[in-house]
């Protein structure tokens, strides 16, 4: 639905699946539809036609396997650093003592160690992403969702966070769909980059393997010749769909 | 804010203060104004004095505090089930939309005493007439924090697994609770102003009482101090609430 109360189809048409345990990043031109893709696989919105399929199984609420790290902050503001990221367990019921050593384990996991206590309001904007990723990831999901997360932290905060976002991936051997509209960004965390069409009714025209080993550093990545030759080819046909978007305005 | 800033500010409330009742005094002992209607400043506060050191305003100070903060605890409790109830089912909000529109408007002194026929001339019915007053001010600015959470923490908490239990306390009820403590200091008043109201109307032991009676015999230098009273125990009172207001709202970032 438009603001104006208009029906708009974001998207039209898309299938594809993702294996467990890849890491597929999905780009776009604005308004194309990316984010729409992330709440119907989270289970917030439901599609008029089509089905999304999560481990063999149809969606018909809240994907209770995936977590979703928002582009904007999704983290409790009246609630300290320790308290947010207890929250999944408090709501899984578990006792509070365990709950919190488990938060305060999975802070010093992501480096905010002696900020337990402190209110989101007084961290930085990387600060509070970390915050929000150990909130995700205390439940244990199968799956990650995550809508531009890195996209409002300036350049270094963000190939840190990229960095760690790799190494939790290895270790815990995370499904993830990615959406950004960094096309270094996606080739550099990603198996696979999804290329969607401009919107309205955006379709899938890309779909592209990432072939650079792993374990890899985000900073040297854009040095490999692979880096490039994949960034050359996708951003050909972004380039057009980027172009038709500002048409369309 | 800074410390001298904050004294000069004390200094300037201080003097207001002193100019008024200065200027009361004077015309009264001048004789332009008559202390039959008016009272004079200065008898007023021999007549606290006197009413403070013999004890005899206790009681009613006790009374009036117990009926504000009852009437306050209860409005504040429907308040915030019932705007909580109408923000998570819209049905039920456009349902009763007229008639809360009405019940808001009718004028509430009206009812005082139908209260009074209905509950007696107990503490009942100025604690019902204080719950009518608060209970509107804490449901509208509920059902308004409910409604104005913002959508990521609200999906945030669902991804999470939050059912509708833990949406109302991690969410919804903190949420909330900054639009309820805005509100706090009003509905505090409303309270007290419920419970003076009432107790206008019938009673024997409470400020509104004492306030009615000096009246009944002209004796305006009694009303005057019983109206004193009530000012410092609404300062008191709103200084409460402060306090309360920012211990709740500690997570929040100072506006300076």
């Amino acid at each position: 639905m438009a603001p104006d109360g208009a029906e708009y189809t974001a998207i039209r048409e898309i299938t594809f699946e993702i294996p467990r345990g890849e890491f597929v990043s999905i780009v776009g031109p604005t308004g194309c539809g990316k984010s729409t893709v992330l709440n119907l696989a989270a289970g917030l919105i439901f599609p008029d036609r089509g089905t999304i399929t999560i481990f063999e199984k149809n969606l018909s609420g809240i994907n209770c396997y995936a977590a979703y790290q928002f582009q904007q902050d999704g983290i409790l503001p009246w609630k300290t650093a320790e308290d947010n990221v207890m929250l999944g367990l408090q709501i899984r019921r578990v006792p509070v003592a365990k709950a919190r050593a488990q938060a305060r384990n999975w802070l010093s996991k992501v480096g905010l160690s002696g900020f337990e206590n402190r209110y989101p309001h007084q961290l930085s904007g990387g600060m509070r992403k970390r915050v929000a990723l150990a909130q995700s990831l205390i439940v244990e999901p199968e799956i990650l969702l995550m809508d531009e997360p890195f996209s409002a932290l300036d350049q270094q905060t963000r190939e840190f966070m990229e960095d760690d976002l790799l190494s939790i991936c290895a270790e815990y051997k995370k499904t993830v769909l990615f959406v950004t509209h960094d096309l270094e960004e996606a080739i550099a965390l990603s198996d696979r980059v999804l290329l969607f069409s401009a919107g309205a009714g955006s379709r899938l025209i890309g779909d592209y393997r990432v072939d650079i080993p792993r374990p890899r550093e985000v900073a040297d990545i854009r040095v490999n010749p692979s880096f490039t030759a994949i960034y050359g080819a996708i951003w050909e046909s972004l380039r057009g769909e980027v172009m038709k978007a500002y048409a369309r305005k | 804010m800074r410390g001298s800033r904050r004294s000069v500010l004390t200094a300037g409330q201080a003097w207001i203060f002193v100019l008024i009742i200065g200027l009361w005094e004077v015309l009264t002992a001048a004789g332009w104004i008559d202390p039959f209607f008016f009272s004079r400043p200065s008898l007023i506060a021999v007549r606290f004095y006197k009413w403070v050191t013999s004890g005899t305003v206790y009681p009613h100070i006790y009374m009036t505090t117990v009926e504000t903060l009852l009437a306050f605890a209860a409005g504040s409790l429907l308040g915030v089930l019932f705007g909580l109830l109408f923000a998570r089912v819209p049905m039920l909000a456009r349902l009763f939309d007229p008639y809360i529109k009405i019940a808001n408007a009718l004028p509430r002194i009206a009812l005082a005493p139908i209260f009074t026929l209905w509950f007696g001339l107990g503490i009942l019915s100025k604690v019902a007439f204080g719950v009518t007053l608060v209970f509107f001010i804490v449901f509208f600015n509920t059902y308004r924090g409910v409604r104005e959470v913002d959508p990521t923490i609200f999906n945030n908490a669902r991804m999470l697994g939050a059912n509708e239990r833990d949406l109302f306390r991690h969410v919804f009820l903190p949420s909330a609770m900054s639009w309820i403590l805005a509100s706090l200091h009003t509905s505090v008043g409303m309270a007290l102003v419920g419970a003076v109201v009432g107790e206008y109307l019938g009673a024997a032991k409470v400020l509104g009482y004492l306030i009615a009676q000096a009246e009944g015999v002209f004796d305006t230098t009694g009303v005057f101090t019983g109206l004193a009273v009530l000012s410092c125990f609404v300062l008191i009172i709103d200084l409460i609430v402060t306090l309360v207001e920012k211990w709740l709202l500690k997570w929040k970032p100072e506006i300076s």
